[in-house]
């Protein structure tokens, strides 16, 4: 399935998105509009991409590696913006 | 009855367990994107981390959109739902505004193009006398 955009081959497939939020829903008539399921694909990748981002500028040194107390770091601040 | 319930709430969970892997093998994916880009390379725990970090964020969004849509009267969550999510910070507000328009006009020019194509394949179906009437007609 071809993807819009994006800028990369990285990204959520639609399905998985779907099976994400209905997973959660807590009527069982709740649905998604395909837009909307496009849209979602999006806000998952950039919410990903942010944190991996965040983690990379937490990085005061010049690592190689980055571990998960650069994760710890950004974290407070990746739930505050989503 | 007590192993029915048991074994429906394993189901439900090993159903999870798969979504978690998809989640992240993608976001897997996601970091070696970057980390090709930026030359750096995340280690196995942060890939976790933030795969597991996602899942969690999704029953919030899931739920916060579901009421949204309830909020409007609908039961079918709509981009304007999605927008709404993305109101908290305003770089986010805006590049989810762009990707909006970006698939609105995208998926746009798909029906065009089914349309046309549909038109196409009538036209192509219709039997030569009618078109002859059809032109004596003018």
């Amino acid at each position: 399935m071809e993807e819009p955009g994006g800028g990369g081959g990285g990204g959520f497939r639609k399905e998985l998105v779907s099976r994400l939020l209905n997973l959660h829903f807590r009527d069982q008539k709740t649905k998604v509009s395909r837009d909307a399921l496009q849209l979602m694909v999006e806000f998952l990748r950039i919410f990903v991409v942010a944190a991996v981002r965040g983690v990379r500028q937490a990085q005061a040194e010049d690592l190689d590696i980055v571990d998960v107390e650069q994760l710890e770091k950004v974290l407070p601040q990746l739930l505050l913006d989503f | 009855m007590e192993s029915e319930a048991e074994a429906e709430e394993q189901q439900e969970f090993s159903y999870q367990q798969r979504l978690k892997a998809a989640v992240h093998y993608t976001v897997g994916c996601l970091c070696n994107e970057v980390a090709l880009d930026k030359e750096v390379q995340f280690s196995k725990q942060t890939i976790a981390a933030i795969s597991e970090v996602t899942f969690r964020q999704c029953e919030h969004f899931a739920k916060d959109l579901e009421m949204f849509a309830r909020h409007a009267k609908r039961s079918t969550i709509s981009t304007e739902d999605v927008k709404l999510l993305a109101r908290r910070s305003n770089s986010l507000l805006k590049y989810i505004t762009e990707k909006n328009e970006e698939i609105a006009q995208l998926n746009q020019e798909q029906k065009a193009k089914k349309k046309k194509k549909l038109e196409n394949e009538t036209k192509n179906s219709i039997e030569p006398e009618d078109t002859e009437v059809m032109e004596s007609e003018n």
